[in-house]
């Protein structure tokens, strides 16, 4: 009783295998917004979408920025006051110390890119736990927020100020008030750009490679400080864009704002299936993630649901999706075992398979006769099939409980016997 | 009761693409030990882990003193008395010895709330006094050498009453004293009825414990062999099929006058690399010779960078250069295989490609980007020319054998074009027959003209692959032997010349 794996060609299976991990997360998504477009009211709608995509920038640069973190096994805490302070400053320096809007833009992107260099440098030179150092930044970085802004909220000029020309980076809207929403391209552009650094470059390689092995990829020659800051330092220039896109959408930034936004980041990633222990990941994964994240955020208040409960079921998709990961990684490691039932089903359906030809061969050759013969045979085999099937799986599973008895039995007998029989 | 306590029937078990085990008979008596051996990924330990439950079998029966006994967990079998003691050792190395080997059984004091250190630690000496082990319960685990943590480990398997314990490997890590101390205690376990199955690459140690062996091959069953009435060699042969072994070497293949690739003076590093100098010729096989910690690794991770220097100096190819970093020994052209493939040469969880192309991503480099297509050429061709066997370059390097792995780091440093090679125990936990292949590639090196610096604990391995020989003890050289005058009695003598000062 030899039991019989099914068995396809390996490059299929794995071809297979590989498509299912990468159609999982969109799949949910699509899915989901399925979902509310059924049950919510008024969600498939042109302005639903824009209001979706308008949710996601912010969020979305910072989780793709903070990927690469992950990738190398570290983490980014700062992400999201970093973005803030950044964008305090920038506001700051546009209504209070008379820079044009360009120039306050580059500040923005200079202060995100300062930390990220400074969380770099303390990880991959001072050997910071990156927890601790990205802690310690987002702290850092929330004070100096609020020092440069003297603890007062800063509002960006509005579309109609000549100033106001850099929210058409993520939203253009029509003299007819039609809304084109921009951004989403520049967030496909920077997702692009990123895996492309992440697949094709040698920062990329290098950043999987310290993620899964940092001691081998040193003593592989690798200038692993010098790659491990520069993850840090991605994160930083995404939380630049982010700081850009922030009040091109939301207008005022306020000092306190900030805090757990590097919690939804993170959490994009991971339901993006980036792994927290390093090495594995991608940015296409994390955007899909975001839009999750997203669609539940603008999804849940047409069902009469508020915000807050965003946060509720965005905390039920991280787990469920890491679940749903750890499962398929399991369940690809094992082979099904075929029973003889599932063997003679398999076997007779393909004999089945077989008379159907020739009953459509001879169905063509137009020999009337001889078709309805295969059909009658091809019908009869069909209901032996179905009957036999069945008393063999009722046998299968009855001479399994018989087993199952016999071993429990014998395990009774047998722990009695272990006691008697103690070894000197 | 018959003698047999355990027997093991037409055990079949598969994993994805593989057939592990096909139609295995295992059968144990009481008290014996029994060696099972076999290449890396005959199926070994497949079969101790279906015993243990560890997997579940596809099909065939096992009988536990004349039951029908099927295993549903590592737990589940040492209740009923089958412990194992895997290669990489469990403990938590920041417990007391005591505490580990009753961790999860805890005794309480009469409130049943508090703790009883007292009667642990009382337990566990009395189980060491039973087993003749001389160790503190109260020790911290972590502090022990990796020869007195092994003895704990076998002492809390012992400790739940066990009728079979299984030992993966378990002298890899240990010095002979260490060996002959473990072997004692196996034997009073055997007097006292306890069977073992003892799994080890080692021959020699095979011959001297075990009653009888069972070889495995692909995953079946080649036989089964009374150990007094077999020699190593018929052995061996059951195990690969076929023999081939390179010779040993009787005369350097080196010239007087060859050029001197690497030469490192009065160097210091650490508490373990005390003055070292010596000098590698293109070419050349050097072998380092030596116990545990005499600071070979050391001086070979202090030669490469990995590790700080304090003091010395470094020329390669008549230049003097300065080696901070293994960026700076990888540049020069120096490429190190570590004893500890998993932990310092391997990116587990990625590709083979990604593997051996992780040195050299400069050379694949094209304005930026990586040129993908040459990546995977390269290591095709690789793969054919070290014969790696795995289905695709795609393949994570965590599924391929032990042996394979070790290759594609050979691979990564031939990518990479190193003139010089450092390997530190080249052939450690690889199978009888990847181990001649990896010395036919190492001396095929030779040839080429790239010179070796070969660490190896094994003294056969050391006289059979090298050209000239460095022993060291407590961190300094104390013998050189060029191969002609070599032998064992002569480097064990250095080996264990501590410095009399």
């Amino acid at each position: 009783m030899m039991p019989i794996m099914l068995f396809n060609s390996k490059k299929l299976e794995r071809i297979k295998d590989k498509g299912l991990q990468k159609m999982l997360a969109p799949m949910a998504l699509v899915l989901i917004y399925l979902f509310f477009g059924i049950f919510g009211r008024n969600f498939f709608s042109y302005n639903t979408l824009v209001n979706i995509l308008d949710a996601s920038y912010y969020i979305g640069f910072l989780a793709l920025g903070v990927t690469f973190v992950i990738i190398t096994g570290g983490i980014d805490l700062s992400v999201g006051t970093v973005m803030m302070c950044a964008a305090i400053t920038g506001g700051t320096a546009y209504r209070s110390w008379g820079w044009p809007m360009g120039a306050s833009l580059l500040l923005i992107m200079a202060v995100a890119i300062m930390f990220g260099f400074f969380n770099g440098f303390m990880v991959a030179k001072l050997k910071l736990p990156p927890f601790i150092a990205t802690l310690g930044t987002m702290m850092i970085s929330m004070g100096v927020g609020s020092i440069v802004s003297n603890v007062r909220s800063t509002a960006f000029p509005p579309r109609t100020d000549p100033s106001g020309w850099f929210r058409d980076i993520f939203k253009i809207i029509t003299p007819n008030r039609f809304s084109i929403p921009t951004g989403a391209l520049v967030l496909l552009a920077v997702t692009i750009i990123f895996h492309i650094i992440l697949t094709r470059t040698r920062m990329g390689r290098y950043i999987f490679a310290i993620g899964s092995n940092k001691e081998a990829a040193r003593l592989s020659g690798v200038n692993v400080e010098k790659w491990e800051m520069s993850a840090y330092v991605i994160s930083g220039v995404a939380a630049g864009i982010s700081g850009i896109s922030f009040p091109a959408v939301y207008t005022t930034v306020m000092p306190a704002q900030g805090q757990g936004f590097e919690l939804f980041a993170i959490a994009g990633a991971v339901i993006g299936g980036t792994s927290l222990s390093g090495g594995m990941g991608s940015v296409f994964g994390t955007l899909i993630g975001v839009f999750i994240m997203a669609v539940l955020r603008n999804g849940l208040p047409s069902m009469n649901l508020q915000a807050h409960y965003q946060t509720f079921f965005t905390g039920v998709v991280v787990i469920g999706a890491v679940l749903l990961d750890m499962y398929r990684t399991r369940k690809a490691a094992e082979v099904k075992v075929l029973s003889p039932s599932d063997t003679y089903k398999i076997e007779t359906t393909e004999k089945i398979q077989q008379l159907k030809e020739e009953y459509l061969k001879a169905k063509q050759s137009k020999s009337m006769k001889e078709a309805e013969a295969l059909r009658k045979e091809m019908k009869d085999l069909m209901i032996q099939m179905n009957k036999t099937y069945k008393t063999m799986k009722v046998a299968e599973k009855e001479e399994a409980q018989r087993v199952l008895a016999e071993e429990k039995e014998a395990e009774r007998t047998f722990k009695e016997m272990l006691k008697k029989d103690q070894v000197q | 009761m018959s003698d047999v306590i355990l027997s093991m029937k037409g055990i079949d078990k598969r994993f994805s693409g593989v057939h592990a085990l096909k139609a295995v008979d295992f059968s144990l008596q009481r008290g014996e030990i029994h060696g099972l051996v076999g290449e890396n990924g005959a199926g070994k330990s497949t079969l101790m882990n279906v015993l243990t439950g560890i997997h579940a079998k596809d099909s065939g029966e096992i009988h536990y003193f004349n039951h029908l006994f099927n295993p549903k967990g590592p737990k589940h079998a040492l209740e009923l008395g089958i412990g194992i003691i895997h290669q990489e050792l469990n403990m938590m190395y920041h417990l007391t010895v005591a505490q580990n080997i009753f961790v999860g059984r805890e005794f309480t004091k009469k409130n049943g709330i508090f703790l009883d250190e007292k009667k642990l630690n009382q337990a566990a000496a009395e189980l060491f006094e039973r087993l003749n082990i001389d160790i503190s319960p109260t020790e911290i685990m972590g502090r022990l050498t990796v020869g007195k943590q092994q003895m704990v480990e076998i002492a809390r398997a012992v400790s739940h009453d066990l009728r079979i314990l299984i030992l993966d490997e378990p002298t890899a890590a240990l010095s002979n004293a260490e060996i002959d101390e473990l072997f004692k205690i196996m034997r009073d376990l055997a007097k006292k009825g306890v069977a073992m199955i003892y799994i080890s690459h080692r021959m020699d140690e095979i011959g001297k414990i075990t009653d009888r062996i069972t070889v495995m091959r692909d995953g079946e069953l080649v036989g089964t062999r009374q150990t007094n009435e077999t020699s190593t060699s018929q052995i061996i042969n059951m195990m690969v099929g076929r023999v081939i072994y390179e010779k040993p070497k009787v005369k350097s293949n080196v010239k007087k006058d060859a050029e001197i690739v690497l030469q490192v003076e009065h160097l210091n590093a650490g508490r373990s690399v005390k003055d070292v100098s010596f000098t590698l010729r293109r070419g050349e096989i050097l072998g380092f010779s030596g116990l545990m910690g005499a600071g070979r690794t050391e001086t070979a991770r202090a030669v490469f960078g990995a590790d700080p220097i304090q003091s010395g100096t470094i020329k390669m190819f008549g230049k003097q250069v300065k080696i901070n970093s293994p960026q700076d020994a990888v540049f020069n052209r120096m490429g190190y295989l570590s004893e500890d493939r998993k932990r310092y040469g391997l990116a587990l969880n990625l590709s083979v490609k990604e593997n051996t192309v992780l040195a050299s991503y400069e050379k694949f480099e094209k304005r930026l980007f990586i040129q993908a297509k040459q990546v995977e050429d390269t290591t095709a061709e690789y793969v054919q020319k070290l014969s790696i066997k795995t289905p695709s370059v795609d393949q994570i390097i965590r599924n391929l054998s032990g042996g394979n792995q070790q290759k594609v780091v050979i691979a990564k440093w031939l990518i990479r074009n190193c003139e010089i090679l450092i390997f530190d125990e080249p052939t450690r936990g690889i199978d009888v027959g990847a181990k001649s292949e990896i010395y036919a590639m190492m001396n095929e090196l030779a040839a080429e003209g790239k010179s070796i610096i070969m660490i190896s604990s094994e003294l056969p391995e050391v006289l059979r692959m090298s050209d000239r020989i460095l022993v060291m003890c407590e961190g300094r050289i104390t013998g050189e032997l060029d191969i002609a005058d070599a032998n064992q009695e002569e480097i064990m003598k250095y080996a264990t010349m501590r410095n009399q000062e």
